[in-house]
């Protein structure tokens, strides 16, 4: 692999998707929609309940539900949306590495879902107050490795929709609120105070979310440091690591596949 | 003047559209997903918050059902309440939304029956998600969640859902206007408009809580009285009047419904005026 | 099978068309030497690098570009979505600057560079995609359909772009289409495809001297959607025809082998029934060429197809 022209197809792509976002300004505003209101809606529903000591979590939730969201739509998808728009058929017949672009997209979506996520915060912080005690150095390793491993995941979701064309937005749609549902971006998933059963927390632990929302959650609001929650932070760095792979090697297979059977730029309109 | 035949055949497309991308049984299964997992996420947010907050807040089982079926009816409204933006972006971006406009002169019965081919799918998906909702959560919780369901109960809750259907289409309008008119951004319609059915309509916390006046505003929308007159009929104890409501919902549906359409018919008329009625989105 | 026993070459620094209806094999050729598609047998190499083996070398020295799609980025500038291309192929970033500069200038674009891209009109868009397929100074350029839907003069500007491309910087280019005018403008030699065959190939000009006689044009009323008679006439090669139902008649292009056939072709519309309004004969096309070697045109091959 050369290193340069890797570099700046990576650059590239990040670049293309911060120009789009903003370049429109009004899409941030779009994009920040529904975060902030989903995360105010439970927010205000943990407050009617009396339960004000755990809005902080709904205001967590918000903050991930922002970048889950990206990850499904605009990282999972888009290879599809690229092959419907003939762009697709551009990359494989250029020398671009296909982990570039995507991993090209996962920055470029990162930061461009920051504004939301910024949002999200302030609302919460400005309304509510939440209470936290954090141990920040545990919060922001917590943070960025369950962002890498989230959207290494979308990396390799990417290559498994490109199989399934028009009916990938239709997987978004059933992934995206029961992945939300028990990976307890909201409410505690795992442990005792968990309501699912064990055989559901195992599941659950597949998925990056569910034990980066657990690991935030104790290092930001009970304080616990990176000594304590380091069994978390390795399975994310490993989790990342793996879908980094998965992703790599199904992309080439899924291209020599639809090279083959001559699908692998056919668009469904 | 409606064309029943043009309202019935729109549906019809809806149907198409919305089940026979893959088996329809299946797509239908899969619609359930959705709102099962936001009802269940909701539940759980309100069992967790109630049972581990320490003194003077107690878990109870008619506010879990409160929760619950707010939850589950706000998504419902939602999900139908966007297909006009759908059926106007996507009729654009396939090219066949000019034709349409070109056949009947307004794409106003289009998108209505296309609206009502969604309700139909969604109260289905719904009600299912509200049932599977129902057992899960009493499994989960080892509690029963307090639900009355008979005949009068299912005919008035049967009742209210068809009430709440000019506010949606009015909403529906609303949203379709935009879609109309403007070329892009119209996919994030829907996020906005389920996060704000969220906060505003009762579904999952009283919205008397919420500042004045915006608890006024917000508990006479009729998204809030349907809703407020679909937990009147099955949540045994749930305070609330149901014909009250229900005269609400309809009232403010009409209302909506008529703003929604005087806003659309413009919409349709500029766009014509400024030739943007074919233009692809971007 | 879209292709069946197709076998050809071409040379360096020449435009090579390849002609032929919707469904002939033209894009299928296109597809398998730009690596998106792997032949079911046989071999097919670019620039001496086998497109089955190594394709990332075949990646380096091509680019593709199809009339079908404006493929871009709507939310960012075409200069935007320029030098994102030119980076997948890894150009230093002066480099591409000056490269963008350039072709925007040769293709009329310079003055829609800041424009975002879906607010540009199908003809810029097309041009922007065309700059795209150079940006990356290809030695070898597959184009499908470039010029479709285009007006003339834009569609003109395109072709002497291309034109321009091979004889200063000893590019070639592939071209798919069905536009003969297209080809007879451009192209160095051409292949004429049908139904995954390669039925004719050699320079525009050898392919039309091989028929050897012009072709008889008539007009002839009422019209018909099918001249059965032509097809027992000896010496008819072969005929096209369009009807004009406003004005009542149909014209009719008929290959003929010598002077001799273009008169019985002429009687067997009398005896047909048909009134000839007017006949003429005509410098042979690449069209006539086609049905020379299939007996129907374009427009009766993509119908038959069809059925």
């Amino acid at each position: 692999m050369e290193t340069r022209p890797w570099l700046r197809t990576m650059k590239a792509r990040a670049l293309v998707r911060l120009w789009s976002i903003f370049g429109e300004r009004l899409w941030i505003i779009v994009n920040m929609g529904f975060p902030i209101l989903s995360s105010l809606a439970l927010s205000l529903l943990y407050y009617s309940i009396g339960a004000t000591s755990y809005i902080g979590f709904a205001i967590l939730g918000g903050v991930m539900v922002a970048f889950w969201g990206n990850v499904l739509w605009s990282m999972a998808s888009q290879f599809n949306w690229d092959k419907q728009e003939g762009l697709f058929e551009i990359y494989l017949t250029s020398p671009a590495s296909m982990s570039a672009l995507l991993i090209g997209m996962s920055f470029g979506g990162i930061i461009g879902t920051a504004p939301s996520a910024a949002m999200v915060i302030t609302v919460g912080w400005v309304l509510f107050h939440p209470v936290v005690a954090a141990s920040w150095l545990a919060v922001a390793l917590t943070f960025l490795l369950t962002l890498a491993s989230l959207y290494a995941m979308g990396m390799t979701l990417s290559s498994l929709y490109l199989t399934y064309g028009r009916e990938a937005e239709s997987m978004n749609n059933v992934l995206q609120e029961p992945v939300s549902m028990v990976s307890g971006l909201y409410f505690p998933a795992l442990g005792a105070a968990s309501p699912y059963p064990f055989a559901i927390q195992a599941v659950a632990s597949l998925v990056p979310l569910t034990i980066g929302m657990d690991a935030l959650r104790k290092s930001l609001f009970r304080g616990m440091d990176v000594g304590s929650i380091w069994p978390s932070l390795v399975t994310l760095a490993v989790m990342a690591v793996v879908f980094l792979v998965i992703s790599d090697f199904a992309l080439k297979a899924l291209e020599s596949k639809g090279r083959r059977d001559g699908t692998i730029a056919v668009r469904i309109r | 003047m409606i064309n029943l035949r043009s309202l019935f055949v729109s549906a019809w497309m809806g149907v198409q559209h919305d089940l026979a991308w893959t088996y329809p049984p299946v797509s239908l299964a899969l619609q359930v997903v959705a709102p099962f997992a936001s009802a269940m996420t909701v539940s759980m947010i309100y069992w967790f918050g109630s049972s581990n907050s320490g003194a003077g807040v107690s878990f109870n089982p008619t506010q879990l059902a409160y929760v619950l079926v707010g939850s589950t009816l706000y998504a419902h409204v939602a999900a139908y309440a966007w297909v006009p933006t759908v059926a106007i972006a996507e009729g654009k971006n396939l090219s066949v939304f000019q034709h349409i406009y070109l056949t009947a002169r307004s794409t106003a019965v289009y998108v209505a029956g296309r609206a009502l081919s969604s309700f139909a799918i969604s109260v289905t998906t719904s009600l299912a998600a509200l049932a599977v909702a129902y057992y899960v959560l009493g499994s989960f919780l080892s509690t029963t969640v307090p639900l009355t369901v008979t005949p009068v109960t299912a005919l008035m809750l049967g009742v209210a859902l068809v009430a709440d259907i000019p506010a949606a289409l009015g909403l529906g309008y609303l949203l379709g206007a935009y879609s109309l008119y403007a070329s892009k951004f119209e996919w994030s319609l829907p996020g906005y408009i389920a996060g704000l059915l969220m906060v505003f309509s009762g579904a999952l916390f009283p919205p008397s809580i919420l500042p004045y006046p915006v608890s006024v505003g917000a508990t006479y929308l009729p998204f809030t009285q349907f809703i407020a007159a679909a937990r009147v009929a099955i949540v045994p104890g749930v305070s609330g009047n149901y014909l009250y409501s229900l005269s609400l919902c309809t009232l403010g549906g009409a209302i909506l419904l008529g703003v929604g359409l005087m806003v659309y018919f413009a919409a349709e008329k500029k766009a014509r005026k400024d030739g943007v009625i074919d233009r692809r989105m971007a | 099978m879209a292709l069946d026993g197709v076998s050809l070459g071409v040379n360096r620094g020449e435009i090579f068309g390849v002609l032929g209806p919707n469904g002939a094999g033209k894009t299928t050729i296109i597809r398998i030497l730009s690596t998106l598609l792997l032949p079911t047998g046989g071999s097919a190499s670019v620039m001496g690098f086998d497109v089955e083996h190594e394709p990332e070398k075949v990646r380096h020295v091509i680019n593709m570009a199809s009339g079908a799609d404006k493929a871009g980025y709507d939310f960012i500038s075409a200069k935007r979505n320029l030098w994102f291309f030119s980076q997948l192929y890894g150009i230093e970033p002066h480099v591409a600057e000056e490269r963008i500069g350039d072709l925007s200038e040769r293709l009329g674009l310079t003055k829609y560079l800041d424009r975002k891209f879906y607010a540009l009109s199908t003809g810029y868009r097309q041009r922007a995609t065309i700059a795209r397929a150079f940006i990356n100074d290809p030695r070898v350029v597959f184009l499908d359909e470039p010029t479709i839907g285009l007006d003339v003069m834009t569609a003109r500007s395109i072709r002497d772009f291309l034109k321009d491309e091979v004889r200063q910087h000893d590019r070639t280019i592939m071209l798919a289409t069905h536009n003969m005018a297209e080809v007879e403008a451009i192209c160095d030699r051409v292949a004429i495809i049908d139904k995954g065959k390669i039925i004719a190939e050699g320079s525009p000009e050898e392919l039309k001297r091989k028929l050897g006689v012009p072709a008889l044009v008539m007009e002839v009323s009422p019209p018909e959607k099918s001249f059965d008679a032509l097809t027992q006439v000896a010496g008819v090669r072969g005929f096209t025809s369009a009807s004009d139902e406003e004005r009542g008649l149909s014209t009719i292009q008929v290959v003929v082998e010598d002077d001799g056939s273009a008169r019985r072709a002429e009687e067997a519309m009398a005896k047909s029934g048909h009134k000839i309004i007017a006949s003429w004969r005509k410098e042979t096309t690449l069209e006539e060429v086609f049905v020379a070697m299939v007996g129907r045109g374009f427009k009766e091959r993509e119908e038959q197809d069809g059925d």
